[in-house]
Order: C-alpha cells, then structure tokens, then sequence
C-alpha cells in the first residue's frame, strides 16, 4: 500500500465467520469498499449477507481471516469498541430500543461522545430528522415501520462515523418509504460516509449503489459496478433468487 | 381493623421492596432469577454485625445509642463496609461462577440451578459461621412512639421506612436520569444492540450486581435490626422478594417497591384477620395469582 493511496474505508481479507466454531457461514470474504463509495451486497436467503456484516460489526465470532477500517486492524476489538472506531451498524431487526423514547435513543448513542458535544450532536441530527425532532419524547416502539428506520439510521450517524453498514434498510416497508429511506442514505453518502448495504430490494439498491457484490453460499461471487449489474438478466436470474416482489409475499 | 397493621405491613413491605430491586434488576438484564440474590441480604446482615461488634471491642463508645435510636456509630460504620464486602461478593459469584456460564452461553435453567447452589453454599458457610442461633444488633429496648390512630412504630422502624423510599428514589433516578442508567436499560431490552451503541454490556452487569447486592445488604441490615439475624433470614424472604419483583413488573424498580409494599400490607392484614399461620401463603398465593392474571406484573411489559 502505497502512501499515494488512502487505505480502504473498509476491508476483509480470507474472512471466515460464523456462529459455531465448527460451522463456518462465512467462508473466506475478501471484501474491499473505498471511501465515500456505496456498495450493495446482494444475495439470496441464507447466503450469509447478515452474518457477514454482522461478523465485521462484532456481533457474529470471526474464526480466521481478518477485518480493517481505514486500514487499522479491527478483528479483534469487541462490539462496543467499533463504533468508537468509526463503524456504525444497524441490525436487521430489532434495530431501535422500543421501550426507550426517541431522545434516549439517540441520548445512548450519543453518550460514548464527550459530554460537551452530545446536545449539539443530537440537535444535528434532528435537523436530519424533522419527523423525529416532533415526537422525540414518544416511545420509540410506537413509531411506525419507516420511523423505526430513519431512527436506526439516525441513531448510527450520531457518532458521526466514516463507515455506516446496513442490513436490509427495506424490509417490510411499502415503496413509497423505501424510496424515501434509499434517497436519505443517498444524501448520506453523498456527504462522504461510505456506505454498506446489504439488500434484497435489487432494484431501489442498485439504483443508488456505485458497486455491487453477490454473496452465494458464504462465498462472494460477483463484483461490479452497480450500473453493468442491474443490465445483466443472467446473473439476477443466478444469483438473486426471488424478485422484490416474490419476497414480500414470503414475510 | 387494627391500624397497625398498616404500619407493620409497610415497615415489612420495605424492606420486601428493597430486596426485589436486587431481584428485579438482575432478572431484567442477566434473564434468569437468582435464587442466591436472598443469601447477599443474609450476608450483608452478617458482616455488618461482624464489624460493628468489631468496632465495638475496638471503642465501646461506638456502641452508645445514637439519639433515639438503638444503636450507636459502629453500625452505620459496619453498614456502609458490609454493602462494599456484599458488593464485593456478588462480583466474586459472577466472576467464578454466572459469568462462566454466560460465556458458555448457557440456558436460563442452567443459571437457575447454579443459583440454588450458590445459595445453599452461602447459607451453610454463614451458619457454619455464625451457627444457627439468632443474632442482634444491639439488645437495646426501644419504645414504639405513637403516631396517630392508635398506630405506633419505633423510631429504628421509621428510620427503615424513610431509608427505604430514598434509596428507591435514588435507584429510580439513577436509572431514568443518568447514562449509565440508560444503559442498563438498553442492555435490559436487547443485549446484542446495546454493544452496537457502544455500552459496554460487562461494564454494566457488574453495575447491577453491586447495585443489587447493596440494596440487599440495607434490606438485610435492616431484617436484622427490627427482627434478628439468622443463618435462614434470606431464605425466609426469598418467597415475599419474587412475589414483589414479579408483582412489580420484572426491571421496574418503583414497580418493585410498590409491591413489596403491597405484599407487606397484604402479610400483616392476613396475620390479623385469618391467623399468623396463614402469613407464608400470602406471597404465593399473590404469585400464582399475578402469574396467572397479569404475568407482567404492574408496571412490567408484556413479553411479545
Ligand atoms: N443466530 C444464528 N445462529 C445459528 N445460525 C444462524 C443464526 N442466524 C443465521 N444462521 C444461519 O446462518 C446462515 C446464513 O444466515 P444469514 O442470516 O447470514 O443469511 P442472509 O443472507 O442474511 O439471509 P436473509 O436474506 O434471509 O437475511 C443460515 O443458514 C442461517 O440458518
Ligand atoms: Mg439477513
């Protein structure tokens, strides 16, 4: 790595990972997303999206292999650490805190800051987030599907991190909000936060990624640019399984 | 009626109360009941009596009567060294022992099990210790003051009550009010998110087990000094404390106390009106009956 070169925002090399010591899920991922670059990975159920990401966040044991953000070794730092590093991380499912308020949502993120800069930091975000500065006493269990997401979204830029990884922003959500949560994350990157984003909506993520990978079976097997990817009907036929469509009517 | 059952009931109630805090908060964030969580009260109680006879040898005056009260500084002094060695013990038992098994990730009846042993193995080394004779604080007697309406209480039996009330408000803003309490609840509701957030979910488990085990020592201290100390006083409270804690709502502290409370008036009410051997029953049958009606208690959320 030359001096030239920024390192990576983010990288994995062989990365192995799963939940059992003698099950890897994750089989060997090397992985790599520039700065300020929005990188989708797409792949059918099972394929080991979540458990990947989840891996790098800290929350699944990485068996071998090793994972970088901006080039510093972070394999081993624990789940709580990463975040002080520079990783945000929202989960799947149950991503917000439904028992506490909107404020101590992002009051809890926020508490790692010094405590000189939380307030600002807070009223930054709901400048971001006009519809949370109006309820942020409510009980965040109380917020609607595409609420509870632009929480978790603004939960996660309270750090202000470099790096912010998404599982599945979309799922259960109508169109409508899933255009608005995409062109948020869009704004997002665009501000310079390169951006993770493991998909099943092809189509939406495609549209606002500059790369795409394809996850099979724990192992990546596409990497391109997202423009060349949404043209290619075989590899969405091999690789991506159900349609946006074909998978609502799963859940 | 008599109205002093209301006294006696509430004076029961809080020290119930103080001790399904401790109950409530470990359940909420380590997931399993601690059946020990009753032998940290019986600890706490002993070692506050070790020391003050202790500083009582070194200085006899520390043994004089504190105003009204009826005991002198040496208590207080043990008290405060007693709920840092109880503290101190619950670490210990989680470290060798609970800890382990988390590591492990061992199921809920795992942790149950280890928690009957733990208790059994505590109660038999303080009986060991200590034998199995009752034990006082002190021998003075003290005159109950009358209060109004023909109740009477005496003044180390208000100072329990008032004591109570402002260490549960002390926990409740400790918890609603200050970022470590913030994290206690985020780890309470989802463990795995609260690492994402940045809490360092270790850090607050060993908050809670030196909160509980405080609030355990005061609650044992204080079934010491307005009753007795004996090897068997936890386990004798173990019934009242879950009943509170459940009643309560599991993770509500003022939930708890409002129970122990509840469960207190309800003993003493028994005691006068069926009969002072009915006074056991009443904490179980106030249990089945939440676990039947209201599973998540008062204050509690209903589990999805
Ligand atoms: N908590 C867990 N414990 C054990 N195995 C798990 C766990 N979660 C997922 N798995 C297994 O890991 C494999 C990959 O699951 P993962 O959730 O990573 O897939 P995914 O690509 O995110 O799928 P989806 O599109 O459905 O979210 C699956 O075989 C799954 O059964
Ligand atoms: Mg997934």
């Amino acid at each position: 790595m030359n001096a030239a070169a920024p390192p990576p925002a983010l990288a994995t090399r062989a990365l192995v990972a799963g939940y059992e010591r003698d099950l890897p899920i994750v089989r060997g991922v090397d992985f790599e997303v520039a700065p300020a670059e929005l990188v989708v990975i797409l792949g059918p159920n099972g394929a080991g999206k979540s458990t990947l990401v989840k891996a790098i966040a800290g929350l699944v044991p990485i068996h071998a292999g090793q994972a970088f953000l901006a080039g510093a070794d972070i394999t081993a730092s624990p789940v709580q650490e990463k975040v002080r590093h520079g990783l945000a991380f929202v989960p799947q499912t149950e991503n917000i805190f439904a028992t506490l308020t909107i404020q101590d949502n992002l009051q809890l993120a926020a508490d790692i800051l010094p405590r000189s800069e939380q307030a600002a930091r807070i009223a930054e975000v709901y400048e971001l987030f006009p519809d949370l500065a109006a309820r942020r006493s409510a009980c965040a269990g109380n917020l609607s599907g595409g609420q509870r997401q632009m929480l978790a979204v603004a939960r996660a830029l309270i750090v202000k991190p470099s790096v912010l990884i998404l599982d599945e922003p979309s799922a259960g959500l109508s169109p409508k909000i899933v255009g608005e949560v995409f062109s948020r994350l869009k704004e997002i990157n665009t501000a310079g936060i390169t951006i993770v984003l493991v998909e099943q909506n092809v189509k939406a993520a495609l549209a606002i990624a500059h790369r795409a990978v394809i996850l099979v079976e724990g192992e990546l097997r596409h990497d391109g640019p997202a423009a060349t990817l949404a043209d290619d009907p075989i590899v969405a036929q091999l690789y991506l399984g159900a349609t946006p469509a074909g998978r609502e009517e799963q859940r | 009626m008599n109205p002093q059952i209301l006294v006696d009931g509430l004076i029961a109630g809080a020290m119930y109360g103080l001790g399904a805090i401790g109950v409530t908060l470990t359940y909420s964030i380590l997931r399993f009941a601690n059946f020990a969580h009753s032998e940290l009260l019986t600890f706490g109680a002993y070692a506050a009596l070790a020391l003050s006879s202790a500083l009582g040898v070194l200085s006899a005056g520390l043994l004089a009567p504190l105003g009204p009260f009826s005991f002198g500084w040496s208590l207080p002094l043990a008290a405060i060294t007693a709920m840092a060695l109880t503290g101190l013990l619950a670490l210990a038992v989680d470290a060798v022992l609970f800890g382990r098994l988390r590591a492990r990730r061992s199921s809920i009846i795992v942790m149950v099990m280890a928690s009957f042993g733990a208790a059994l193995t505590l109660r038999s080394l303080l009986e060991f210790v200590f034998t199995s004779k009752p034990a006082y604080f002190t021998r003075e007697l003290q005159i109950a003051l009358p209060l109004g309406g023909g109740m009477r209480a005496t003044p180390d039996q208000l100072l329990a009550l008032v004591l109570a009330i402002a260490l549960v408000v002390a926990v409740h803003l400790l918890l609603t009010r200050t970022a470590i309490g913030r994290s206690m609840r985020a780890v309470s509701e989802n463990q795995a998110l609260a690492g994402v957030v940045g809490v360092d979910v270790r850090r607050v488990i060993r908050v809670v087990w030196l909160l509980g085990a405080v609030l355990a020592c005061v609650a044992g201290i204080m079934a010491g000094l307005l009753v007795q100390l004996r090897p068997y006083m936890g386990f004798d409270l173990l019934l009242p404390l879950f009943a509170a804690a459940i009643l309560g709502g599991i993770g509500s502290v003022p939930g708890a106390m409002l129970a122990g409370l509840i469960v207190g008036l309800a003993e003493a009410g028994t005691v006068q009106l069926v009969g002072a051997e009915w006074r056991t029953a009443v904490a179980f049958i106030i249990l089945v009956l939440v676990l039947l009606l209201r599973p998540h208690g008062l204050f509690g959320r209903p589990q999805a």
